[in-house]
C-alpha cells in the first residue's frame, strides 16, 4: 500500500504540472485552453531535440522550451484567440481547438511521429523507497511542481505585471482606463500558462523517459481533469488536484486493473464535481445566451422543412457512392450536432460530453440487434431512449453547476462512458467491439448500398430536425430559452432551472443515442476505437459554425466540418494541418456561425 | 466585422465545393488507363502514424522495384495511399473510394484489425481483395471471402508462444494492451499455456497509451511469477520493460514480433536486456531474399526493417503477383490468392493460403535482445 502511495504520489505531481497551465490560463482569462494538451506535447518533443540531437545541456533546454513555448503561446493568443475576444465566448473554445489541432500536426511534421528517448540528466542513484526503486529525478519531481506552482503564484499575486493580468481579466474596461494594455496582458497570461505547459511537457517526459508528438493527448486529458478536480483557476488546486487523481489512479488501477485507468480518472473528476454542485447556489451562473451570443426567435414549420428536404433526398440522383458515404457521415454528425442545437442553442448549456451518448445508442441498439435479434427500426429508438435515461441520471446530480464547469462536467461524463464501454467486457466485448451486425431490412429490402445508407442517415436527420423544431417552438422550448436568457428571473418564476436543464440534456442525448443506432447500421460494427473525445469536440464544433439555435445549421456544420477533411485529401501529410487552419479561420471571420439570427 | 465575408458568399463557397464533389466522383479518376492501382488504407496522420511512415517506406521500395523491373506486364503500378488514421469512420469511406475506381484491383490495410473490419462489408459487396496484412484477429478474415491476411493469426501466434515459454518457468503474467490485438491476442495466450499445464498467476491489461505503469507492474510482481509475457507494442513495451525494474519485477520477459524493431532496444535500454520473442522475419537471418531487402531498405532509410516493413513490402510483391496472375481483374485477383499454391513471398518463402485465408505458420524464429541487438536465441 505504501508503495502504492508513493508512487501515486510521484504520478500526480507529474500531472499537477500539466494541471498549472491550465488552470492558470482559466483563472485569470477564463478560457478553457484546448492548446495545452498539444503544447504539453510540443515542449516534450523540443525538449528532446534539444537535448539528443543539439546536445545542449538539459537546464539550457529547459529554458529554451520555456522561451519557445510562451512565445507560441503569446503567438496562439494574438492569431486565434484576440480576434474572437469581442465575439460570443464560445468561438474563443474553438479557436483554442482548433490552434490545438494546428500545432498538434505542426509537432508531428516538425519532430516525425516516432517515440524518442528523453534522457534524465540527474546521476543514475536508485532509492529504494518503500519497495519502490525511484530515481533521483522521480524523487525531485513533487518538489518541481510545488516549486512551479509557487512561483507562478507569486508572480500573479505579488509583481504588477501579474496584478495587471488579473486586472485585466476581472475588469477589462476598469484595467484599461488605469491604463493596463489589456491586450498584451492576455498575451503575457498565454506566454506564462503556454511556458507551464512546455516546461511540464519537457518534465514529464523526462519522468516517462520517452516522448511522442502523440502523448499531448492524454497527457493533456488528465492535466484537465487534475484541473478540475483541484477547482479550475486555481494554483494550488491544481496541485492538490494532481496529487489526488495520481494516487487515485494508482490504488483504482490497483483494485480494478490496468484498463480502468480512465474510467478512475473520470469517475474521480465526476464525483468531485456532484460533490461540489452540492454546495453551489441554485441555478448560478449559467453559460447563457451571452456566451453563445443568441437572439434567436424560433417557430416549427413543418411543411416547409420537408419541403426545404427534398432537395437532399434527391442527392443520390446526382453523385456517386464514394460523395454519399461521405453525406451519410455528414448526416450522421449533423444528427450529433442536432442534440447539441437542443441542449446549447435552447437552453444555453455547453456539453462536451456528447461523445458518449452517442456510443451509447450505437452500443445498445447493436447489443439488441446481435443478442436480442431486434430490428433496426426497434432497436434504433430504444438505443435512443436507453442514451436518454443515461444522459438524464449522469446530468442530473451536476446540472446545478453553471456554464464553464457544468460543460467540463459533461466532458467527464462523456469520457467515464466511453472508457466504461471499453472496460465492461462481458456486456461490451471490450476493445473487440460487436461485429457482424444485421443490416436494417425495409420491405424485405436490406440496407447495404451507399445510396441506400445515405438515405437512411439523412431520414434519419429530418425526422430528428422535426422533433427538435417542434420542441423548440412548445412551451417547453420557452422555457428553455427563459432559462437561457435570465436563470435568475426563471428560478425566480418557479422554473427549476437543474430540471429542466436536466430534461434538455435528456432529449438531446436521446439524439444523440439515436445517431449512434445509425452509426451502427452504417458500420454494422461497433468498437471503442470509434469514439474518441474529439468527436464532442467535433458536435460542439458542427453546431458552433453552423448556427446555434437554428436547426438547420448542424446540417451545414456538418457539411463542411466532416466534407473538409474528405475535400482536403489531395493534400496528403498536410490534411489534418489544412483542416485545422481551415477551422481557426471559420472561427475568425464567422464566430456566430453561418446561420445565426443577427 | 468589416473582415467578414458575407453569408452568400460563404455559401456559394460551400455550394462549390459540394459540385465539385460531385464532379469528381462522377468523371472518375483522371490518369492512364493503363496504370494499375492499388489502394493502400493506413494511418499516415494521426497516433498510428508512425506505422504508416514504416508502411509507406517498404512499400515504395517494393513499388520502386517492380518499376525497374518493367512494371506489371509492362502496366505502371502506382500505389494510392490514403489517410485513415487508422480510423474506423475514415476507413469506411476510403473502402468506397477505392471499390468506386476501377483502375483500382486489390487493397493493402487497414493497419488496425477494427478500421480494416468495418470497411469489410463494403470490399465484400464490390468483389475487391482486402489484404489486411497486420490484421491477426480472426474476426477479420471471418468477415467474407474477399480478406487475406499474411498476419499469423492470434491463435497460432500464442501457441509458439506458450510452447517456448513454458520451459522458462510454470507461473506465467500475461500483460496486454487494451486493444483488438492485445485482448485476443493475449486471451489466446491463456487458453494455449494452461492447456501445457502452465499456471496463469495474473493476466493484467493497461491503455496503449498511458506512459505510468508502476501500479499495473506491481499488482504483477505481487503475483510472484517466473515469466511475464508482454503482448505490447515496441513504445508502451520499452515502457512497461523499464518500469517493471522500477517496481523489482525479476521474472523472466517474452514479448512478441511487435517488438521486433531497433527502437525497442532504444527506448528500453538495459531494462530489455535478455528479453526473448518470436518473429516471423528477421533481418539478420540468412535467406538470399531477406538479405537484399534488409541491405536496400537500410541503405535508403537508414533503419534497419522491422516486422511491419516486411509485411508491407511482402504485402506489395504479393499483390503485384496476384493481380498479374489474376489478368488484371479484381475477380481474378482474389482467384490468384486463393488457389495460388507457390505464391512468392519474401517472409515465408513460396507458400499458400489456408482455407481461413491466412498464412499457417507453426515455429517461428526465436530471438533475444542481446549486448543493445537482436540475436537469435537457441535457448528453453
Amino acid at each position: 500500500m505504501g508503495e502504492t502511495l508513493l508512487s501515486g504520489l510521484v504520478t500526480g505531481s507529474v500531472l499537477a504540472l500539466a494541471a498549472l497551465g491550465i488552470s492558470l490560463i482559466f483563472g485569470v482569462a477564463d478560457i478553457a485552453n484546448f492548446a495545452q494538451g498539444p503544447l504539453l506535447a510540443f515542449g516534450a518533443m523540443l525538449g528532446w531535440w534539444l537535448t539528443a540531437q543539439m546536445h545542449l545541456p538539459y537546464t539550457l533546454a529547459l529554458v529554451t522550451v520555456a522561451v519557445t513555448t510562451a512565445l507560441i503561446g503569446a503567438l496562439i493568443e494574438r492569431v486565434a484567440v484576440r480576434p474572437v475576444m469581442a465575439a460570443p465566448r464560445i468561438a474563443i473554445l474553438l479557436a483554442t481547438v482548433a490552434a490545438g489541432i494546428v500545432l498538434d500536426r505542426i509537432t508531428q511534421i516538425i519532430f516525425s511521429p516516432e517515440t524518442r528517448v528523453l534522457a534524465d540528466p540527474f546521476p543514475h542513484i536508485a532509492l529504494t523507497i518503500a519497495g519502490l526503486h525511484l530515481g533521483a529525478f522521480d524523487a525531485a519531481i513533487p518538489a518541481i511542481a510545488a516549486t512551479a506552482a509557487l512561483l507562478a503564484g507569486l508572480f500573479l499575486a505579488k509583481t504588477s505585471f501579474g496584478r495587471a493580468i488579473r486586472a485585466s481579466a476581472q475588469d477589462p474596461d476598469a484595467a484599461r482606463q488605469m491604463g493596463i494594455d489589456v491586450g498584451s496582458m492576455q498575451s503575457l497570461a498565454f506566454a506564462l500558462a503556454s511556458s507551464l505547459a512546455g516546461i511540464a511537457g519537457m518534465l514529464a517526459g523526462t519522468y516517462y523517459r520517452n516522448v511522442e508528438p502523440a502523448m499531448g493527448t492524454s497527457l493533456g486529458m488528465e492535466g484537465f481533469a487534475a484541473a478540475a478536480i483541484g477547482g479550475l483557476g486555481s494554483l494550488g488546486g491544481a496541485v492538490a488536484g494532481g496529487l489526488l487523481l495520481g494516487v487515485v489512479q494508482n490504488v483504482g488501477v490497483t483494485l480494478f486493473g490496468g484498463a480502468a485507468l480512465q474510467v478512475v480518472t473520470f469517475a474521480a473528476v465526476l464525483i468531485a464535481f456532484w460533490l461540489r454542485s452540492r454546495h453551489a447556489p441554485p441555478a448560478a451562473g449559467a453559460a447563457g445566451a451571452g456566451f453563445f451570443g443568441l437572439r434567436a426567435h424560433v417557430s416549427s414549420r413543418p411543411l416547409a422543412t420537408i419541403a426545404l428536404a427534398a432537395p437532399a433526398f434527391c442527392i443520390p440522383l446526382f453523385c456517386g457512392p464514394y460523395v454519399l458515404r461521405v453525406g451519410s457521415e455528414v448526416a450522421i454528425y449533423a444528427t450529433l450536432g442536432l442534440s447539441l442545437t437542443l441542449v446549447a442553442g435552447t437552453c444555453g448549456t455547453i456539453s462536451l460530453g456528447q461523445v458518449g451518448l452517442f456510443a451509447i445508442g450505437a452500443y445498445a441498439s447493436a447489443l439488441l440487434e446481435k443478442d436480442l435479434g431486434w430490428t433496426f427500426w426497434c432497436a434504433a429508438p430504444a438505443g435512443a431512449v436507453v442514451a436518454a435515461l443515461i444522459a438524464a441520471l449522469a446530468v442530473a446530480p451536476v446540472a446545478r453547476l453553471g456554464g464553464q464547469e457544468l460543460a467540463i462536467a459533461t466532458f467527464a461524463i462523456g469520457a467515464t462512458i466511453v472508457a466504461l464501454i471499453l472496460d465492461l467486457d462481458p456486456l461490451t466485448n471490450g476493445p473487440l467491439g460487436i461485429s457482424g451486425l444485421p443490416p436494417p431490412v425495409l420491405f424485405g429490402h436490406a440496407i447495404v448500398s451507399a445510396r441506400d445508407d445515405y438515405l437512411l442517415a439523412i431520414a434519419a436527420f429530418f425526422v430528428c430536425l422535426l422533433f427538435v423544431e417542434r420542441l423548440q417552438s412548445s412551451p417547453l422550448g420557452l422555457t428553455w430559452r427563459a432559462i437561457r436568457d435570465d436563470v435568475v428571473a426563471a428560478a425566480a418564476s418557479g422554473i427549476s432551472p437543474a430540471a429542466y436543464k436536466t430534461l434538455a440534456f435528456a432529449l438531446g442525448g436521446g439524439i444523440a443515442g439515436a445517431a449512434g443506432s445509425v452509426l451502427a447500421a452504417q458500420y454494422l460494427y461497433v468498437s471503442p476505437d470509434i469514439f474518441d473525445s474529439n468527436l464532442s469536440v467535433l458536435a460542439l464544433t458542427i453546431v458552433v459554425l453552423g448556427g446555434m439555435g437554428n436547426a438547420w445549421g448542424a446540417l451545414l456544420g456538418a457539411a463542411v466540418l466532416v466534407g473538409a477533411p474528405e475535400v482536403f485529401r489531395p493534400l496528403h501529410d498536410y490534411r489534418i494541418l489544412a483542416y485545422g487552419i481551415a477551422l481557426l479561420l471559420l472561427v475568425r471571420f464567422r464566430p456566430q456561425g453561418f446561420l445565426a439570427y443577427r | 466585422m468589416s473582415a467578414a465575408p458575407s453569408r452568400s458568399q460563404f455559401l456559394g463557397a460551400l455550394g462549390s465545393m459540394a459540385l465539385a464533389g460531385c464532379a469528381a466522383s462522377q468523371g472518375g479518376r483522371a490518369g492512364s488507363k493503363e496504370a494499375v492501382r492499388f489502394g493502400v488504407s493506413g494511418p499516415f496522420s494521426g497516433d498510428d502514424a508512425n506505422y504508416g511512415r514504416v508502411w509507406r517506406a517498404a512499400m515504395d521500395l517494393a513499388s520502386n522495384e517492380i518499376a525497374r523491373d518493367g512494371g506489371l506486364r509492362g502496366r505502371p503500378l502506382e500505389l494510392v495511399y490514403e489517410d485513415t488514421q487508422s480510423n474506423p469512420r475514415q476507413s469506411l469511406v476510403v473502402a468506397q473510394q477505392f471499390v468506386d475506381d476501377p483502375s483500382v484491383l486489390i487493397e493493402l490495410g487497414d493497419f488496425s484489425s477494427a478500421a480494416s473490419i468495418a470497411a469489410s462489408p463494403v470490399y465484400e459487396r464490390a468483389g475487391l481483395v482486402q489484404f489486411g496484412f497486420t490484421n491477426s484477429d480472426p474476426k477479420f478474415t471471418a468477415g467474407g471471402n474477399y480478406m487475406f491476411s499474411t498476419a499469423t493469426s492470434v491463435r497460432q501466434d500464442a501457441s509458439i508462444i506458450a510452447h517456448r515459454s513454458s520451459r522458462l518457468g510454470r507461473r506465467h503474467a500475461v500483460l496486454f494492451q487494451d486493444t483488438v490485438w492485445g485482448k485476443s491476442a493475449s486471451g489466446a495466450y491463456v487458453e494455449a499455456a494452461r492447456s501445457l499445464g502452465v499456471d496463469v498467476v495474473a493476466t493484467q491489461s493497461y491503455l496503449a497509451d498511458a506512459k505510468d505503469f508502476h501500479a499495473v507492474l506491481g499488482t504483477v510482481r505481487a503475483a510472484n511469477p517466473d515469466v511475464v509475457v508482454y503482448y505490447s507494442y515496441y513504445t508502451d513495451g520499452a515502457l512497461l520493460l523499464q518500469q517493471a525494474r522500477d517496481v523489482g519485477l525479476t521474472a523472466h520477459s517474452v514479448t512478441t514480433g511487435a517488438c521486433y524493431n531497433q527502437q525497442f532496444i532504444t527506448l528500453g535500454g538495459d531494462a530489455v536486456e535478455g528479453i526473448v520473442l518470436p518473429v516471423e522475419f528477421f533481418a539478420g537471418e540468412g535467406r538470399q531474399a531477406v538479405r537484399a531487402f534488409a541491405r536496400v531498405y537500410e541503405a535508403r532509410y537508414s533503419e534497419t526493417p522491422d516486422l511491419f516493413a516486411a509485411f508491407a513490402y511482402d504485402a506489395v510483391r504479393i499483390a503485384a503477383w496476384a493481380v498479374e496472375r489474376g489478368d488484371f481483374t479484381r475477380d481474378g485477383t482474389r482467384a490468384a490468392l486463393a488457389r495460388g499454391m507457390t505464391i512468392p513471398s519474401m517472409v515465408d518463402g513460396p507458400f499458400r493460403f489456408g482455407p481461413d485465408r491466412r498464412v499457417a505458420r507453426t515455429d517461428e524464429t526465436w530471438l533475444v535482445v542481446k549486448n543493445g541487438t537482436f540475436a537469435l536465441w537457441n535457448g528453453a
